[in-house]
Order: C-alpha cells, then structure tokens, then sequence
C-alpha cells in the first residue's frame, strides 16, 4: 500500500477518510496492559448481563463464578490445578502460532502423553524410585511431541495443512485411548472397567497446597513460561517471531526456514500437550480412564491467543481462563447456572480481547502526516 | 447386501447434506480470502434454533429463517472481529465459533432430549420403491436434493458469475482489488454473511431432518470436518461434493463392518473415518503446484484496508 | 440453591399434610441432597429416571429436604469440583448417578465422613459410601424372550455405548433370553463408542436393519433416537431407562424401566434418622426398581403368558436369568448346569454367550 506524497494536490475530503489505519511496528506498552483489562472488564459487564437475561440473580452469580473461587483455599487451589495444564500447552502453543503453525490437536497430543506416561506406570508398578516420574514426563513428552511430528512431516512432505491433520489426530487419539483402557492397559482387579489401575505413589506428583489438589506439576508450567520467554527474548529467531508477528516479514519465509518452522512449531505444541497430560494422569487422576482432559487442548488455545502470543501475557490469560472454568462449576451448584454459562462467557472473553486488541496493534493516523517509505 | 447397498448409498447422500450447506458457505467465504473456523459454533446455534423453533410448534420454514438468521448474526460478530478490528481470523473463528457453542447449548437448554417429527421425505411411488437407488436418490428429505442445487448454485457462482470472479480476485489480492476500487471489506463482509447462512442452515438440517432432535454436542465435530472438506475439495465444489460423500460414505461403513462381526477392534473402525481423511488429504496435497493454483493466496491473512 | 417453584408448593402441601399425620421424622433441618447427573434429564433416560427419583424424594419427604441439581457433568477431573462444592455448601447426602464419578466420589466421601454418598454403577463401598445399580439383565431376558418370538430373520440388532461389564450383561440376558425360546435368534452388536451420539446410534440402527437385523435392542441411548428410527423403519425395538412407548407406538416391543423411587427415599430417610449404611444395592424386579412396560399387543396370547410368567418367576426368586449352562462365543463352558453367576461375576462380565456374532472391543 504506498503512501501518497505530502506535496501531492490533495483535494478536501471528509475528515475521517483522511485517516488510516497503521499497523504498529510492536503494540504499545499502554496497550498491551489496557487491552487485557478492558477485554475482562467487558466480560465482567456481559456475563452480568447474562445472569440477569437468563433470570439468575445477577449479584448471586456474579458472587458465585468470579468471587466465590477467590475466597476459598480449595478454590484458589481448582484455578491453580486449571491453571497448570492451560499455561503449559499455550506456551508450546503460542510459540508455533508465533509462526504462522497452527496445532489444533493439542487434544490428542496430550492423550498420547496421558498414555505413554500411563503405560510407563502401570508396566514398572513394582519400581518405587525416585527416577520414575521423570522418566514418565521424558516419554509423555516424547509422545506427545511425535503425534504432533506426524502433522509436521504430512505438512512438510505433503503440504497438508495442519489445521485439518492435527485435528483428525486427536479423534484418533482419543479412539486408542479407548482401546487401550478396554483392554490392553485395564486394570485385572477393576471389575472389567474401562479404567487402569491405580498409579502407586511413585509415579504421582507430590502435592502441593494441603486441601487443595494442586501438586508439584505446577512447577512444569512455571518452567515451561520461563523457557519461553527466555527463547523469545535472547534467542534471534525468537526475536523475530516477536516482531515479525503477523509481519510480511514473517509470511516470506519460504522453503527450508518455513519448513523448520513448521517442525519446531509443531514438536513444540505436542511436546507440552504431551507434558500436560502426564501432569493429569499423574496429578489429580491417578489413572488412565476414558475421559483425561476435559478439553485442555482447545482451551489453552483460546489462552495462547488472550496472551497475546506473548509468553508473560500467556500468564494471566491462562489464569483468567481457569477462574471462568472454576467459577462455571462453582455457579452450577451455586447459582444454578448451566455449563453453557461459561463456554459463553469465554468467548466473550476472547471476542472482547480481540476487538479490543484493534487497539494495540493498530493506530489510526492522519494521512498528510505520513511520509513517503522505501 | 442389497439392502446395505441401498443404505450406505441413502445414508450417505443424507448425512453429506449438512457437511454440503456449511461447506459450499465456506468455500465462498475461503474464496475471499477469509478462514472462518467457528463453523461448529455457527452450526450448532443454527441447529438449536430451528429445533426450538419447531418443538415450539413452528413451521418448518420458520426454522429455517431463524437458523439462518442465528448463523447470520453470528457470522456479522467474526466479520466485524476480522474486518473492523482487523482481528487474526483463527483466533476470531475460534472465539465466534466458542460462542456460538454456548449459545447453542442455552437456547436449547429447554429443549433437550426431546424429539420433533422430521421433515418428511418425499414420495415418489414406484420410483422411490426402486431397489438400491429408489431410497437414495427418489426417497430423501427436500434437504438433500436442495443441498446439491446448494452445491451447483455455488459453482455457477464462483466460476460463471461476475459477482464470484471479484470475490475470487479479492481473495487472491486484496491489496490489488483494492486498488482497482473494489470495496474488499464490504466483499468480504458479504461472503462472511453468506457464510454464516449457510452454516446455520447446516445446522438446521441436521435437527430438522437428519436427527431429529437437541442435545449439547450433537454436532459433534462436523464443522471441523467442513473445513477440511473444503481443503480436501481443492475450493471446487464438484470436489467438495465427493468429499463429503467419501466421509459420509466410510462413516456408515464403519458402522456396517462391526455389525458383520470383523475381528477388527471397533475403536479402530471409529477411527477410520479420520484416517482416511488424512491419507486422502496428504494425497491430495502433495502436488505444491497444485495447491497454489487451487489456494487462495490472501488466506487467513488480514488486510488492511486504504482510506 | 435450586428450588423449583412447583417443588416448594408441592413440598409445603405434603409438610402440612405430614404434621397432621403420624409417624413423621423430628421437625429437624432439613436435609440437602445433591444430584449429580451425566447428562441432561431429558425427557426421557437414564438421567432422566436418576431424577424422577430426586422428584419421588422430595414428595416422600416434603420440607424435611431440599435438593440441589447439576446436570450435563463430564466424567473426568472437572466433576470432582462440583461435588466438593456440593459439599462444602453443606450437602448431607450426595448422589453420583453415573460410575465415572467413583474415585473422586469416593476421594471426597474420606475427606468429608459426615456426608453420605450413593454411587451409580460402581463397586466401591466405604462406610459413608453405598453403590446402586440395576438387575437390568432380569428385564433384558424377558424382554429378550419377546424378541425371539417375534424375530422373523432371527438376526437380532443392539446399538451399545462401551462394553462395560453392565452392558456386557445386558446383551448377555437379552440373547440367552431370546435363544430360550428361539434357539436359532443370533443377536449383533454395534459398539459407539460414546456416551453420546445420537446421530451416529441412528446411522448403527438403520445399518443393522440394512444387514438383516428385525429387532433392535437399544442400550442405554438416552434420547429416542434408535427408537424413532426403528419406528420408521418398521422393526421391533426394545429399549433401556424409560418408557418411550409414545415414540413407537406400533413397534415398541418392551420397555425396560427403572425406578429408583424406593431405593432413594429409604437412602434419603435413613440419613435424617442417621442410620445410613455403606451397602451395596442390586434393584431388581423384587425390588420393584427394574420392570418391564408397554409390552407390545404384537404378542400371541401363549408368547404373552411367557414372558409374563418369566417375570414373575424372577421376581419371586425361582428362576436366575444367568443359569447354566451358559457357554461363550469361544464354546468354553462358563456356567456349570444349574449353577447360576453370583453377583461379582455379573457385575464383572468380560464375555459374550454364544449366539452374540460380535466379539467384544478388546
């Protein structure tokens, strides 16, 4: 799009047509703190309005989804445990997305770890060392990693796009786990259910908070924001993605950076989906059963775009994400709110980001005070 | 066997029929360079509306404009996100498509479990008696056969029409069509608002005729099948149609191979529909050339507008 | 907390008809009880007669309870928040109406002693913790004698979630029962594998009729999908949980009822008179919790007297549907003649008689 030039005749045109809109070279400061804010608050305002339309007290709601889980110790502790895997995966997320990747199976990749781990377990249930657990995280999120590494290679050798294959594989996914809790990996004394035994101590995450069910899991997720921040602060093709964002910059990357791109992206996302589910099945599950994640995988990716792709952004994004999940179950016994109640409220969350974000990422400026660009 | 025959071939034909209505919506709006992956949301909240509408005692025209309109509305949410607050379309699809989702599960919050008697399918006497063909093609529901002229009505569209061949330019260069003078935004917006129509639509098919009653999550997943049909069918609409019979047509089948009793484990069968959409997508794919011919070049990306 | 403005009115009616009456409990609080469901509570289904037993609950005990509802909660992590949150707004009593919900129910019944639980479909027991589940498998065989008779094509057609040990009876019960007095009926399974999907039961419905199948035994679908369509179609079905008689007005065969009325209210009255104990409870035809309804006219009057002689036989005990012999797909001796399964084996059933044509998903 080139710009006119300030010395060009100009005829008198309505005010606003002689402004446009710029993409910024990288969002404000003022913004990048503004935009969440006004994005919760609008959520705040529109999920009141919502209780009240759906003829619930709004005041006993709103008490309900956003402030009863703030007062409780075992609440904090339920948006911690949320927290945990949300933040996990958006960073391996966020980080392919950064490059134009997009992993929409995070579901399955994180089934795949769940089941790995889970196997690991349940083969050495004798084994009570203290190298047990690690090596339950390493081949979960190897797992993981190598179902997302097949959508990199189709995409890579076939240019099938990832959107489609990542996500079929998480229907795949979840089929094996299905299979396999049936019958390959059910537990002998269980009564023929279709559930593992339980893991033995050895191969579960210690706890963390007493009364709540947050456990030492945590910790993955502090690391994995860490890793990310540092590799998109001091790492160059960190930097880049930083900038370069949506930047045309970024879409020229073409033939072997692209196809790396897409490798990392992808191993990434899988790696920390993988992770995140050993920390379910070895956290507050205990066992492999039918139903692991209730819908991590496509949450954190809701998370990751709320973080702005940012990985300190991620952070309270992933925290506001699990206090709505929290507050929603609080609200149906309390409130007797419905579990659409917060599939609502979320994407108003991120529809309200979103359009917020216009913001940031743009200004509007007047045209005679640009100048000419090579 | 005949008697499968006759089943697969009529199931599949009505089973494609919502994936066809949201499909042949998508691939206008892909066309214009536009991704739009809340199809599910839109889908369900199309399904839950016109199947609240009829369980309400309305007609089943009604329905259709209501689900339609619901499809509307919420499609003019992403069109704003994406248009207005030059939003990244995946991260506005998504967070339409949650919406959409929720709402569905609220206004049929009242609904559930009920069922409605279906849209009736037609009878042509002898023609529909026929063996094998005469249920498929002579004895379906007005949705399916209104589904294919859906699907022909959109290829004439997009390569005959003058109107489809500014939309196909906008999505290969909107920065050119904007300079000619097109009204790309405003384009797009159309696109997008046919889009959600049609998605909705779907979705009322899927309540109306096909099963025929509400429950959260009876979607199940078809809105992304959409997409990828979309991808799968290169954006031609004779390509998208096979598409969705080929998944369609393995979906039942999977079901036929566990009644004849194969030692194959059923989680694998339940499985296959999307491994063969895999597979057949990686074929289809692998030709680069192919693909950039095929692919809208703008896809996915956001344009900002001039003046 | 929900009260439902009909339920209020109807509970103050029955409280002021109970003070004018005997034996009533000490006017004490009253007791809260949570329901946790696994899906909606439709029309009709399993949720659906979880709650007409919450409905039997709070007419039985008018003012001296109050109920809180949470329907739709996904087996998984996230339902043991709901719980606990039932809990610590001062639940007294606590039913978990599917088995998913077992280790969390049962991690929460150890943390909160005071609070009494009943469990759906699971196996564990503790002293504040009781598990229910049904006989299904009485009402499935004479059901299943019905089918036989009225099978033409003696291909029998079942539409199944998951091959759980209680599914597994079902189709176990419904096939020995056919095969008692059709020795040449052969029934077919199609597994779903999902709790939910009504579109997909509908496609396995009409794909078994299209292989031959002329009776179709839907299990545990909790919408009337299988049953609409076999109507449609014109086959015979029979079906779980509720009466769908009005679904399938010509082609309903049986309907397998349940009722958890008495089995809740003597729970919900044993926690007001604090003697609640950790048991484990099989509702069968004797207890009046499992019945078979809206057995078709189709019947001649001689296959009638059967299938009602059947189900008086088990209710007053003389006959077991799991009597030997009872051979598996494989031809392996499982029951011995005249030994009938007791109850661990039926609630750990991991094989399919002989005359089921399809193997189990392992």
């Amino acid at each position: 799009m080139a710009s006119p030039s300030p010395t060009a005749p100009e005829h008198r045109a309505p005010v606003l047509a002689r402004r446009r809109l710029v993409t910024r070279v990288e969002p404000s400061r003022l913004a990048t703190v503004l935009v969440p804010c006004a994005a919760v608050a609008l959520t705040l305002i529109g999920g009141t309005l919502l209780f009240a339309l759906l003829g619930q007290s709004p005041t006993i709601a709103f008490h309900a989804f956003f402030i009863e889980p703030l007062t409780t110790r075992y609440g904090i502790g339920e948006i911690l445990l949320k927290t945990g895997p949300l933040l996990l995966i958006a960073q391996g997320l966020a980080i392919g997305f950064r490059a134009q990747v997009w992993n929409i199976g995070a579901e399955g990749q994180l089934l795949l770890g769940a089941i790995a781990a889970g196997a690991l377990a349940l083969a050495l249930s004798h084994v009570q060392a203290w190298w047990l657990l690690p090596a339950m995280m390493l081949v979960g999120t190897l797992a993981g990693a190598a179902w997302a590494g097949i959508a990199a290679w189709l995409r890579v050798r076939f240019q099938a796009s990832e959107i489609i294959v990542t996500f079929m594989l998480s229907s795949v996914a979840l089929q094996l786990l299905y299979y396999l809790v049936s019958g390959p990996l059910r537990d002998p004394m269980g009564m023929s259910f279709p559930q593992s035994a339980l893991f033995h101590d050895a191969a579960l995450f210690a706890p963390l908070m007493d009364g709540t069910r947050v456990n030492t899991s945590l910790s993955l997720a502090v690391i994995a924001t860490a890793v990310a921040w540092l590799f998109m602060q001091k790492s160059l093709p960190g930097y880049r993605l930083q900038v370069g964002g949506l930047a045309p910059a970024a879409a020229r990357y073409a033939g072997f950076a692209e196809r790396r791109a897409v490798w990392i992206g992808l191993l990434v996302g899988g790696a920390a989906a993988g992770l995140a589910g050993v920390a379910e099945v070895a956290g507050p599950l205990g066992l492999l059963q039918r139903s692991i994640s209730p819908g991590y995988g496509f949450a954190a990716i809701i998370v990751a775009f709320l973080g702005g792709l940012h990985p300190l952004g991620i952070v309270p994004a992933a925290l506001v994400m699990a206090l709505l999940y929290v507050g929603g179950d609080m609200a149906m016994v309390s409130a007797g709110l419905s579990n659409a109640t917060t599939t609502l409220l979320q994407g108003l969350l991120l529809i309200s980001y979103l359009a917020c974000s216009l913001f940031g990422s743009h200004r509007l400026v007047r045209v005679d005070s640009l100048t000419v660009r090579p | 066997m005949i008697d499968l025959l006759a089943f697969l071939l009529a199931g599949t034909l009505a089973a494609a029929t919502p994936l066809l209505f949201a499909a042949m919506g998508e691939v206008v709006v892909e066309k214009s360079g536009v991704l739009n992956l809340g199809i599910e949301g839109l889908m369900a909240s199309g399904a839950a509306a016109a199947f609240v509408v009829v369980a309400s005692g309305g007609s089943v025209g009604a329905a259709l404009s209501i689900a339609a309109l619901a499809g509307l509305v919420l499609s003019c949410v992403f069109a704003a996100l994406v248009l207005v607050c030059l939003a990244h379309q995946v991260a506005a699809g998504l967070a339409v498509g949650i919406l959409g989702l929720g709402a569905s599960v609220q206004i049929g919050k009242a609904f559930e479990g009920r069922t409605i008697a279906p849209i009736a399918r037609i009878d042509l006497g002898a023609l529909s008696e026929l063996p094998v063909i005469g249920r498929a093609f002579f004895g379906q529901t007005p949705t399916v056969y209104a589904g294919l002229v859906a699907v022909a009505l959109v290829w004439w569209f997009l390569n005959r029409s003058r109107a489809g061949l500014v939309v196909r330019a906008v999505g290969e260069s909107p920065s050119a069509a904007d300079a000619i003078g097109y009204p790309v935004a405003l384009i797009r917006f159309a696109a997008i608002a046919f889009g959600g129509v049609m998605a909705g639509l779907g979705g009322a098919c899927l309540t109306l005729a096909y099963t025929p009653l509400w429950a959260d999550g009876l979607i199940a997943g078809r809105g992304w099948i959409v997409v990828a049909l979309v991808v799968f069918g290169a954006w031609r609409p004779g390509r998208i149609l096979l598409g969705a019979w080929l998944f369609g047509a393995v979906s039942l089948l999977e079901l036929a191979l566990q009644g004849v009793g194969f030692a194959i484990p059923s989680q694998l069968l339940s499985a296959l529909p999307y491994l063969v959409t895999i597979a057949v997508l990686a074929l289809i794919s692998r030709d680069p050339r192919r693909l950039r011919l095929d692919q809208p070049v703008s896809l996915g990306k956001t344009h900002v507008p001039r003046a | 907390m929900i009260q439902k403005p009909f339920d209020r009115l109807a509970a103050a009616v029955l409280g002021a008809a109970l003070l004018s009456g005997a034996s009533a409990s000490l006017a004490a609080d009253p007791i809260t009880i949570g329901y946790v469901y696994p899906s909606p509570a439709g029309d009709v289904g399993w949720a659906r007669e979880l709650d007409n037993g919450r409905a039997a609950v709070e007419q039985a005990l008018g003012e001296n309870v109050e109920s809180v509802v949470v329907e739709n909660v996904p087996e998984g992590p996230d339902a043991a928040r709901i719980m606990n949150q039932m809990a610590s707004q001062g639940a007294d009593m606590i039913m978990l109406g599917s088995f998913g919900y077992m280790n969390d129910g049962m991690k929460l019944a150890k943390r909160y002693p005071d609070i009494d639980f009943i469990h759906a479909s699971g196996y564990l027991l503790a002293d504040n913790f009781s598990n229910f589940q049904t006989r299904n498998y009485e009402s499935a065989y004479a059901a299943g004698q019905a089918a036989g008779y009225v099978t033409d094509s003696n291909d029998i057609g079942m539409v199944a979630a998951y091959a759980i040990p209680e599914i597994v009876g079902l189709i176990n019960a419904f096939t020995l029962g056919a095969r008692s007095v059709n020795p040449d009926a052969t029934s077919r399974v199609v597994w779903l594998n999902s709790w939910f999907n009504p579109s997909k039961a509908q496609e396995s419905a009409r794909s078994l009729i299209a292989q031959g199948s002329d009776v179709i035994f839907s299990i545990y679908q909790d919408t009337p999908s299988v049953v609409t369509v076999a109507e449609e179609e014109g086959v015979y079905v029979v079906n779980t949980s509720s009466d769908m008689k009005s679904y399938a007005p010509n082609h309903l065969l049986a309907s397998m009822q349940i009722d958890w009325s008495d089995y809740f209210v003597a729970k919900a009255q044993s926690v007001i008179d604090d003697e609640f104990v950790g048991d484990a409870f099989f509702g069968g035809m004797a207890d009046g919790a499992v019945s078979v309804e809206s057995l078709s006219d189709d019947l001649s009057a001689e296959q009638r007297q059967t299938v009602e002689g059947t189900i008086a036989a088990i209710t007053d005990g003389s006959f077991h549907p799991f009597t030997g012999p009872l051979v598996d797909q494989s031809g392996q001796t499982r029951v011995a003649d005249g030994e009938t399964l007791d109850d661990a084996a039926i609630t750990s059933m991991n094989w399919l008689v002989e005359g089921v044509q399809t193997k189990l998903p392992n």
